[in-house]
């Protein structure tokens, strides 16, 4: 056959240049002409080549409409729009344009040449779609938790085998509630028992049926109408790392309410988050004892229950790892068993966190935090460890300090810890000015420390770029993708994404600014691919003072010799750099 | 407030539909439900269930008369 292929275009002719390839390839006779050929003269070679189609390409929107309709009148009046087959395509067109103008067919953006010549030769054309299998992933194979240095070592052993002594003799409330939840999990009737050692909150719920402010009962109704449409969605599993293989994108979701929370979950895997944080009221982590049954609320953080951990279980894809935060309140082992019941991948667990910045007293958490971490072993949730202290204005190696004393005393009970640095832009950073050049060194040089301490998974959170977000949108969702290409660039395990309304305190985030993100981090992936962020050699002078600081900081917690008290005497962060010890559950710990 | 509309009003959200198409669709509807005119869909992304689409709503093209300008009513 025989093509006259006209770019109607001042400069663009890209597609039909590859679509003329394509045609010669094939045997076909092409008359392929440069962009900007006056419509007059286009007319004129048709007459005299009188080809079997006129192939016209537009991408420039301007005028489209105008410039098409009159060329394909021109045709007509040449008499060649009988003779000749017009078809149209590019960036401006539209089938429906086409039609309406009068040309035989018309392509529109993301087309490809195959369906084209599916067209042209009257073969059927099939869109291939690249299936992509997403498998959930171990984030903590492969580590071997292994202390690398001797001295720090010695201290780590040191000061959790002084935690575990210290907490051999101890309980408090939230660990005999989660050791009677447990039986009551396995069918035993102690709610009584249950109920002894709850708040007034959480006994009125049970005995007289009252809810919490701002909390409401979700129907049965509701929740078939949710599990029916949950049921209908379906999605191509979608990969945002480029062919890299770290790091895994998690989201945190807490919208107060289960159903929009399973919306806010599915589309983030739609557009290609790999996992998931689930968020609690701040006022679930100060209350003795947990609700039950399916419950909304109208506030941020969306409460705890079996119930409602299992809704939102049966919404989540199959692939996508699930991480239910237990780490900061009086609810702590309880909210690692409800995990673990719900199917639960991941929980969070940091004692020196949720008792410095918080809300929980020091000796109450670390009883809780160590039962809590057996609870963890047992049930084979990995935990990650989060150092949001640091947004309080702890420095990050006093923060770090804590961390590893929680994972090595979580390796010592048999769980798998997993790091958890913030990349932020925190207040010690500000008053050191630690990032006033950029935001990769002082990020770059955490990593490289904690890695010269522990062979463990790293997974920045939480979310990355915390502090470093404004309201605007497109800057917000360029500090994530920047701060998720620093850490694909030090090959991590995980991060943790902020939405586009990160910096927005008053409402809900919405669902379109989950997706700005993701849409953003998939184009930061893309963009280096394996290239890396390269920084500069300040990182490494911050990694060396770092190891430094957490050394001095662990030895001052060992000599202690009483890690609750290095926790109230500020060896972990002062008052005055912004960690105070928490009252919630103060003097609630006994002997047994 | 139109009057003082440089251009366009955009409108961006994600909407359950079953391909670009319905999304578009029911976009474009619902923005001449609004009483717009010259209205366009600059970008919809479409995956399974769910589009993120914005919208757009032009007030006034390059060559219009701007209220911005002239005031009141011009267009």
């Amino acid at each position: 056959m025989k093509f006259v292929l006209f770019p109607l275009d001042p400069v663009h002719d890209v597609a039909l240049k590859m679509l003329n390839r394509e045609l010669l390839k094939r045997g076909h006779q092409t008359v392929l002409l440069p962009p900007d050929t006056k419509m007059e003269e286009v007319v004129e070679i048709c007459q005299r080549e009188m080809p079997d189609f006129i192939m016209v390409s537009r991408t420039v929107g301007y005028g489209a409409a105008e410039l098409l309709a009159r060329f394909i009148d021109m045709l007509d009046a040449a008499g060649l729009r009988k003779k000749c087959k017009v078809v149209v395509g590019g960036k401006a067109i539209t089938k429906e344009l086409a039609a309406e103008l009068g040309y035989d067919a018309g392509f529109g953006e993301r087309t490809s040449w195959e369906e084209v010549i599916a067209y042209i030769e009257g073969g059927g054309f099939e869109r291939k779609k690249v299936a992509v299998t997403k498998i959930k992933r171990d984030i903590t194979h492969g580590y071997t938790y292994e202390v690398r240095d001797g001295t720090f070592k010695d201290l780590l052993d040191k000061i959790a085998d002084q935690i575990l002594a210290w907490a051999k003799d101890r309980t408090s409330p939230g660990i005999e509630r989660a050791k009677i939840k447990e039986k009551i999990l396995e069918g035993e009737e102690l709610l009584d028992d249950y109920l002894k050692l709850c708040d007034e909150l959480v006994v009125s719920y049970f005995r007289k049926n009252v809810l919490p402010k701002k909390v409401r009962f979700i129907t049965e109704e509701e929740k078939k109408k949710f599990e029916r449409l949950v049921r209908g969605i379906n999605f191509d599993g979608k990969i945002l790392r480029h062919g890299l293989d770290k790091p895994l994108v998690f989201v945190q979701y807490g919208t107060g309410c289960p159903f929009m929370d399973a919306m806010h979950i599915k589309v983030s895997e739609a557009w290609g988050a790999d996992g998931v944080l689930h968020f609690d009221p701040s006022w679930g982590a100060r209350c003795e004892g947990l609700l039950e049954g399916l419950l909304a609320h109208e506030e941020d953080g969306s409460i705890i229950t079996l119930e409602n951990l299992k809704l939102i279980k049966s919404a989540l894809s199959n692939s996508t790892l699930w991480c239910v935060r237990a780490h900061r309140g009086l609810n702590t082992p309880e909210t690692v068993l409800l995990a673990a019941h719900a199917g639960a991948d991941l929980t969070k667990i940091n004692m020196v966190y949720g008792s410095l910045n918080g809300g929980t007293d020091p000796e109450r958490l670390t009883v809780d935090g160590v039962f809590a971490l057996q609870l963890s072993a047992k049930y084979k949730l990995a935990f990650d460890i989060p150092t949001n202290e640091e947004l309080g204005g702890v420095p990050a190696p006093k923060a770090f300090a804590g961390m590893l004393v929680v994972a090595h005393l979580g390796v010592k009970l048999g769980a798998r810890p997993i790091l958890k640095p913030l990349f932020c832009y925190s207040p010690d950073v500000m008053i050191n000015d630690y990032m006033k050049d950029n935001y990769v060194d002082y990020n770059a040089g955490k990593i490289l420390a904690l890695r010269r301490i522990m062979d463990a998974p790293i997974w920045p959170g939480e979310p990355i770029g915390f502090m470093t977000h404004t309201e605007d949108r497109v800057q917000s969702a360029m500090t994530t993708a920047l701060h998720a290409a620093l850490a694909s660039s030090l090959e991590l395990d995980a991060i943790t994404i902020a939405s586009t309304d990160e910096a927005y305190a008053r409402g809900a985030i919405t669902v379109s600014a989950r997706i700005d993100t993701l849409r953003a981090i998939a184009e930061a992936f893309r963009f280096f691919g394996h290239a890396k962020i390269e920084p500069t050699k300040k990182a490494e002078e911050y990694a060396e003072k770092m190891v430094n600081d957490i050394y001095e900081t662990l030895k001052k917690v060992a000599e202690r010799q009483d890690f609750v008290a290095a926790l109230y005497e500020g060896l972990f962060g002062t008052r005055e750099e912004g960690a105070n010890p928490g009252r919630a559950g103060r003097g609630t710990v006994r002997k047994c | 407030m139109i009057e003082r509309i440089v251009d366009a009003i955009d409108i961006e959200t994600t909407l359950l539909s079953k391909d670009e198409e319905d999304a578009k669709n029911t976009a474009i509807q619902y923005l001449k439900s609004l009483g717009f005119s010259d209205v366009d869909v600059v970008f919809v992304e479409h995956n399974g269930f769910a589009s993120r689409i914005r919208l757009r709503a032009y007030v006034f093209r390059p060559g219009d008369k701007y209220a911005w300008i002239f005031g009141g009513d011009a267009r």
